[in-house]
């Protein structure tokens, strides 16, 4: 096997099996550990801002990778979307938001980083993994000159191939060949965002399992059973 | 079972949604909710209390959970008070809650601890073939090993130890020490027994019986106030917090309260809904001043002038201008007003005030045949002639029946009326000048008195009442034709409000309000007027006329002795309740009489040799009517001049070994105690044997070994901090001055070349490594007060209360008790070979409460000077030979000796027969079956066995016992006190009576108060109401003091004295000289969050407020300064430095900075710039001055008693120079330790 079949044909379910395991067992294992590890309580300064805009760039990234990624090449057809115009919203839509991402992103590395009080309760892997967020996303825009010299040559084969392989691993038929030819700026944007994924189970990353979505339609009174003790 | 698949079940409904979908019923998992339950979940609850420190003695529960502390709580479980009284409970503070952290906290001293080198050096002798007394000896004669570890104390370097090799080399130290300087050269200093009995009595027991001295600690803390055993003769006694209660007119000054007495200070809210008026006195918004109605802000150090003030408002309109009935019957039946007082003449003729007129001045002796000397004398209005009233000292020695307050004539017990004034038959009025200190004022104030005449042995003299005195020394107009004060807006008249006002800067409308308010309600109340002081105004150099400038108020207005009234001084006195069946178990009186006590403020005065640096000139402080024989003596030179006299102890002795002496006493055919005293006054006389003070720099005379337990010596109470790095430990210090003064001395001799590094050893013994453990060569794992049993008793409140055991002592950690019984264990072994029996010499002074306080009736006579012959007991100290079988010690530790039953107990001069008690207690306690010296004796082995000692042995926890004494008493007064004890003849308390709940205990003639239904606890309330003199020389409560030192140094009469100057802040160090600083009183009180259940350096504590040093300074001084809130900087004067943050704040006055006591070297310390040493403490910047009138001894309640009277420890006269540190310029000093900086332990430029 060569390192490309590696990458993209083994090492996604490497860092998918990582990630499902490693949060089931941090959930049961480490309730106390289950948390985002707010600073704000220690320094509130440029926070309302810069957390915002990395939370909304991050949610809307991520959201646009799961729909442009994993939607079937036939249901976009359906939809009346030209591969064109799909890989000229995932373009502009990956500008704004990904910008929106990067500023706030680029404000909570400094503040983590210069703000004292930040820095002396930060653990290495608080700064470890927002640098690596942040280099993920570098790398994702560094890829969008390279789409928009595809885009205008008529050219969507790079993303039928990108979507073409992501389908192929989450339906459990790897087909890594499929991005053999892509840019190396996408490849080694891939495989970092794997590895977000690897590492996921292991930062404070695991806050995002519990946003608290149910907030949104639940009842207004909760009655907790009474807890049967030992009889 | 899992989390995550528990969660995946939270869909499932476990019944239908109800009210319409807006409620649902869920089963989620609630195991997280055992976090917050588990944590006030426990397995046990015991009983204790915070036990070194802290006058709360509350009762806690502590909850122990997996064999470790968990938390702890108030109790609310006292007996309760009676039905008009609010509760105690509930009681404890934060700082108490917080106390268990330190259980387990990084400070906890895990392990024995030794200085590495130090058992380098050790071991190596050992392995060389030498016992361990001789390894000892080895190391010490070698200078160049010694200064291996003695040089380092203070920089860390220790290594755990085992319990067996640290004891012995303990014992090797001490059995060294012995035999080669003497046992007196053992020290040992711990305060505050009554916080944890057992504890303390260990270490004192042990040395006790070896013939180590015992340290004082209540005059070194300057918690001692000297007037109260100048005035009454009683160490201290002061009421229960819940008597703030029944008092209906409260002035607070120098106690902070909600602070120091968090626990008790309810009372003195409650009272105030009753409609108690409180006045604040304190110079800063202090959190008492939030309670009061009225806030005079004083000058810090001048609140005798505003009580003078307001004694002169009361003494007009009460007792010049109409008699106020109830306190006229006051001052004539419990005060020396209407005592006669000689004149005197000096050499320009004119007069001032001598001594008290006593039976033996008239030719018939007023018939007394028993002490003459010691009676003195009033007029009575009903027989027109003087007369000898019953109750002076002489009554109390040689006669029994007599020494009572009955005011009748001695002779025949006829009803007298004791004159108060002359003013109406006089034979004549005269000019009396009377000293005054007043700031930029005469020195004399010529007073116009009326006197009598009275025909003595000597001739005729004339004779004023303390009254008249009194009454002209206060400044007011009777009409006598001098020029006094008209009213009191007379500035110009010392002691009138206009004239406090200016010294005090409180508003003269203020002072006579709260003057006539206070004597007005005490004299509607029969004296319910009180006064609450502490330590803000006791720290003083002239604390006394503090002191007695509220007591003078308080007896004008008949308040002292009256429940809710008098005075209520908290500081540290801690009423060690069952005193008299603790005693003999402290100080090993059931084995050998009498202990070695020392006076602490003397022996580090000495022995740290801050008397070189002594800036103040005793002759500046004599009065101008001052007869002055010692004029041209230093201050420490009075203090050699009290202990040759036998006034003040001595530790060591002499310059030879005690035992030696008696040794060579016997080679010259001394055969008893008698041969070898007429020996030893020979060989003093001689000048062949002398005073180890006189040649306190020698190293014959150096202190050899220390024992510091259940105590903070050097990062707390050591009042000239850098002088005991310097020259007791040898340790890097910054003393910034090279101490030239001393060579003026008169008395002791100069050596040029300052020791240092007097200690061989200092051993701590501490469940935290502070700043004392540091700077020790040994440190010892004690058990914290959660992990040991004991005693514990306060003035706070009625009770006594235990410490139990709630959890093992962690760790290696043994209790106090258990680390002295191996001591001891180890010591018998090796003194077997080396010491043996040997018999030794204790000098004693005369003692208070015994008749050698009645030694020197008439003046002061040296017989160094060739004044008089040196007798023992009379003009020297009484010397006491002790048989010491050294192997013995052990055995005689844990068991109560036979003394007990031979000479019976005693407390405060009665004495009773304790046999039936000691023959009880061997079956309550089991007996020694070990063979030796003890078989069949009492246990003492374990620590609950001792507590059951102390409460069967006292009159307090022994109805019984309390017959006895009540009954001692009862042959010496001629009064029956039996109602006092009757209702709890039969009670006996123990142990684990006390462990269930606490006690109330009995009452005993050891304290002035009693326990009743009627009544709260009250300070001197039986000799008001019992007629029980109080213990002076005219059985008084008294205004007047006739020694000659005193009228010296003008304190006959209470007298206003501004603070000292201490001269230490002049030396400006160069780098300071050019840019901002501030000169600020230095001003120490007691911290937030610190004192007294928990210690500053407790996270809990740290994270409150700043978490490291600070001092506070006010607004205008830190712009004045360039000082902002939060800055660092530097504290520093000839003394040392010490540096810390600042807290900017509008609650402290211009003039002074303050720094909380007890903040140490351990947390957040950096270098000070200055010295270039580690920042320093509190105390780097102060040094001890003592005051001769402290000295004075065998003189009735002018005696010396161990933590009873002596030189106080003060500090807050002392100034200090504050400048702002930048930053960049903070020094941690974390570098390695190079044999550079080794080798230079002083500041740069200091040589000496």
């Amino acid at each position: 096997m060569n390192l490309h079949d590696f990458f993209f044909g083994v090492y996604p379910y490497l860092a998918g099996t990582v990630f499902i395991l490693g949060n089931w067992l941090r959930f049961d294992r480490e309730q106390y550990t289950w948390k985002s590890d707010s600073s704000q309580l220690l320094s509130k300064k440029y926070m309302r801002v810069a957390s915002n805009m990395f939370h909304i760039g991050i949610i809307c990234i991520f959201f646009g990778h799961l729909g442009g990624l994993l939607t079937p090449h036939s249901w976009v057809l359906a939809a009346g979307i030209t591969d064109l115009a799909h890989q000229y919203m995932a373009m502009i839509l990956g500008i704004i938001f990904g910008l929106t991402c990067l500023t706030g992103g680029i404000m909570l590395w400094l503040r983590r980083l210069y703000n004292r009080r930040i820095r002396a309760t930060s653990r290495l892997r608080d700064i470890f993994i927002l640098g690596w967020i942040m280099a993920t996303l570098l790398l994702g825009l560094s890829t969008i000159p390279v789409s928009w010299g595809h885009a205008g040559h008529n050219d969507p084969a790079t993303m039928i191939a990108l979507t073409t392989w992501a389908q192929s691993i989450v339906t459990f038929s790897p087909v890594p060949a499929a991005i053999a030819g892509v840019h190396l700026a996408f490849k080694v944007h891939v495989v970092m965002g794997m590895t977000i994924f690897l590492l996921f189970p292991f930062t404070r990353l695991v806050h995002v399992w519990s946003v608290p979505v149910q907030y949104l339609g639940r009842a207004y009174q909760i009655v907790r059973l009474k807890r049967v003790l030992a009889r | 079972m899992s989390n995550f698949l528990d969660r995946l079940k939270f869909f499932q409904k476990v019944k239908e949604p109800f009210s319409k979908g807006h409620g649902i019923v869920t089963n989620e998992d609630r195991s997280w909710e055992d976090a917050y339950r588990n944590r006030w979940r426990f397995d046990k609850v015991v009983r204790s209390t915070h036990g070194v420190n802290c006058t709360g003695g509350c009762s806690w529960k502590i909850h122990v959970k997996n064999g470790l502390v968990a938390f702890e709580m108030q109790q609310t479980d006292y007996p309760r008070t009676r039905p008009d009284m609010p509760n105690h409970e509930p009681r404890g503070c934060q700082r108490g809650a917080s106390f268990s952290w330190y259980l387990y906290s990084p400070h906890r001293v895990k392990y024995p601890l030794i200085r590495g080198r130090l058992l380098e050096l050790y071991r190596t002798e050992r392995a060389a073939g030498k016992d361990p007394v001789e390894a000892w000896g080895a190391i010490q004669q070698d200078p160049n090993k010694r200064i291996r570890y003695t040089a380092v104390r203070g920089l860390g370097g220790f290594i755990r130890a085992d319990w067996d090799e640290v004891n012995e080399i303990i014992a090797a130290a001490n059995v060294y020490t012995a035999k080669t300087h003497g046992p007196d050269r053992i020290f040992g200093f711990s305060p505050i027994p009554a916080m944890s009995m057992i504890s303390y009595a260990a270490g004192s027991r042990y040395l006790s019986l070896i013939g180590g001295a015992c340290g004082s600690f209540y005059d070194w803390y300057c918690d001692l106030p000297p007037a109260s055993p100048q005035v009454w003769g009683e160490q201290t006694d002061v009421p229960e917090a819940a008597d703030w209660f029944n008092s209906t007119y409260i002035i607070i000054c120098g106690a902070n309260l909600p602070m120091t007495r968090t626990p008790d200070a309810h009372f003195a809210i409650e009272t105030r809904y009753k409609g108690t008026k409180i006045v604040s006195m304190a110079p800063d918004y202090a959190e008492y001043v939030k309670f009061a109605d009225l806030w005079m802000p004083v000058k810090q150090g001048t609140d005798a002038a505003a009580f003078m003030a307001m004694g002169h408002v009361a003494l007009k309109e009460f007792h010049v201008n109409t008699q106020e009935p109830y306190f006229t019957e006051y001052a004539k039946k419990y005060t020396d007003m209407p005592m006669l007082v000689m004149l005197e003449t000096d050499k320009s003729g004119a007069y001032r005030t001598g001594r008290f007129l006593r039976a033996a001045d008239l030719s018939d002796k007023c018939q007394q045949t028993n002490n003459p000397d010691w009676k003195t004398l009033v007029y009575d209005a009903k027989g027109k002639r003087v007369v000898c009233p019953n109750g002076s000292l002489g009554f109390r020695w040689g006669e029994d029946g007599k020494w009572n307050l009955l005011p009748k004539d001695a002779v025949s017990q006829q009803d007298i009326d004791a004159q108060l004034t002359t003013i109406k038959d006089h034979d004549s009025v005269v000019d009396i000048a009377f000293p005054h200190y007043g700031v930029g004022e005469d020195p004399i104030l010529k007073r116009k008195v009326p006197v009598r005449k009275v025909k003595t042995v000597n001739g005729e003299v004339l004779v004023a009442t303390v009254f008249d005195l009194l009454i002209a020394q206060y400044g007011i107009d009777r009409g006598l034709g001098d020029d006094l004060a008209k009213d009191y807006d007379d500035a110009r008249v010392a002691y009138t409000p206009a004239w406090a006002e200016k010294v005090t800067g409180v508003k003269r409308a203020d002072l006579i309000r709260t003057g006539h308010e206070f004597a007005d309600n005490a004299s509607k109340t029969r004296g319910k007027s009180m006064v609450i002081l502490g330590a803000a105004i006791n720290h003083w150099y002239h604390n006394d006329m503090h002191y007695r400038a509220i007591m003078n108020l308080l007896h004008m207005c008949g308040c002292v002795g009256q429940s809710g009234g008098g005075w209520a001084h908290y500081v540290g006195q801690e009423k060690l309740r069952p005193q008299a069946g603790w005693l003999p178990i402290a100080f090993a009186l059931d084995w050998q009489r009498p202990p070695r006590h020392m006076n602490s403020t003397t022996y580090w005065y000495f022995h740290t040799d801050q008397w070189r640096y002594e800036r103040v000139d005793a002759d500046a402080l004599l009065a101008p009517t001052a007869k002055a024989a010692y004029r041209g003596y230093m201050l420490a030179d009075y203090n050699v001049v009290a202990q040759r006299l036998g006034w003040l102890p001595s530790a060591p002795h002499f310059n030879k070994n005690p035992m030696d002496i008696v040794d060579a006493a016997g080679a010259q055919g001394a055969k008893d105690e008698a041969g070898i005293s007429k020996y030893m006054v020979e060989q003093l006389k001689s000048g062949k044997l002398a005073f180890a003070a006189e040649d306190v720099d020698a190293p014959e005379n150096f202190p050899r070994n220390l024992f510091v337990w259940r105590a903070n010596l050097i990062g707390c109470s050591a009042k000239g901090h850098e002088y005991f790095l310097k020259h007791l430990l040898g340790a890097q210090n910054g003393v910034l001055c090279e101490g030239v003064e001393g060579v003026n001395s008169k008395e002791i001799k100069w050596h040029e070349k300052a020791p240092t590094g007097k200690l061989d050893l200092m051993v701590d013994i501490n469940f935290r490594l502070n700043s004392t453990g540091a700077y020790s060569d040994i440190v010892l794992p004690t058990a914290t007060w959660y992990e040991k049993n004991d005693l514990n008793t306060t003035d706070m409140h009625p009770f006594i209360h235990p410490l139990t055991e709630a959890v093992n002592p962690a760790w290696e950690a043994k209790s106090d008790w258990q680390i002295f019984k191996n001591i001891a264990r180890s010591f018998s072994v090796l003194a077997e070979k080396h010491l043996g029996t040997r018999k030794d010499v204790v000098a004693l002074p005369m003692q208070h409460d015994t008749p050698t306080a009645m030694a020197q009736p008439y003046g002061v006579k040296d017989w160094k000077r060739g004044e008089c012959e040196p007798i023992p007991g009379k003009t020297l100290p009484i010397f006491k030979v002790v048989e010491r079988n050294f192997a013995d010690t052990y055995r005689k530790f844990i068991a109560l000796g036979p003394l007990m039953n031979k000479l019976g107990n005693n407390v405060k001069g009665l004495d009773w027969n304790t046999e039936k008690e000691y023959e009880q207690l061997k079956e309550l306690n089991h007996t020694i079956t070990e063979p030796g010296i003890s078989l069949g004796m009492p246990s003492l082995a374990e620590d609950i066995e001792v507590c059951d000692a102390v409460l069967q042995m006292a009159p307090e926890t022994n109805g019984e016992v309390a017959r006895k004494a009540w009954e001692a008493l009862t042959k010496k007064t001629g009064i029956d006190h039996s109602h006092l004890f009757r209702g709890r003849h039969d009670e006996k308390i123990r142990f684990h009576d006390i462990v269930a709940q606490p006690r109330k205990i009995i009452s005993a003639p050891t304290w002035s108060g009693i326990e009743s239904e009627e009544v709260s606890y009250n300070a001197c309330y039986t000799n008001i109401h019992e007629h029980i003199p109080f213990r002076t020389l005219t059985g008084r409560a008294q205004y007047y003091q006739d020694h000659e030192w005193m009228l010296d140094f003008g304190e006959g009469l209470c007298v206003y004295k501004p603070p000292v100057d201490l001269k230490s802040h002049y030396d400006v160090p160069a780098s300071i000289k050019n840019k901002p600083y501030l000169v600020l009183n230095w001003i120490t009180p007691h911290s937030k969050w610190g004192i007294h259940s928990t210690y500053q350096d407790n996270m809990r504590m740290l994270s409150l407020f700043r978490g490291g040093p600070y001092m506070w300074i006010s607004e205008e001084d830190a712009a004045r300064g360039g000082i902002a809130d939060n800055d660092w900087v530097e504290a520093v004067n000839a003394n040392g430095a010490t540096v810390a943050r600042v807290v900017v704040s509008q609650r402290v006055p211009n003039g002074m900075a303050m720094m909380y006591h007890a903040q140490e070297k351990n947390v957040n310390v950096p270098g000070s710039n200055t010295t270039g040493k580690r920042g320093g403490i509190l105390n780097s910047v102060t040094r001890v001055v003592v005051k001769p009138t402290h000295m004075i001894g065998g003189y009735a309640q002018l005696s010396y008693g161990f933590n009873y009277y002596g030189t106080v420890g003060s500090q807050r006269d002392e100034h200090v120079i504050i400048h702002k540190i930048e930053d960049k310029d903070v020094d941690w000093l974390e570098r390695e330790l190079t044999p550079e900086r080794e080798s230079e332990p002083n500041p740069p430029g200091i040589k000496n």
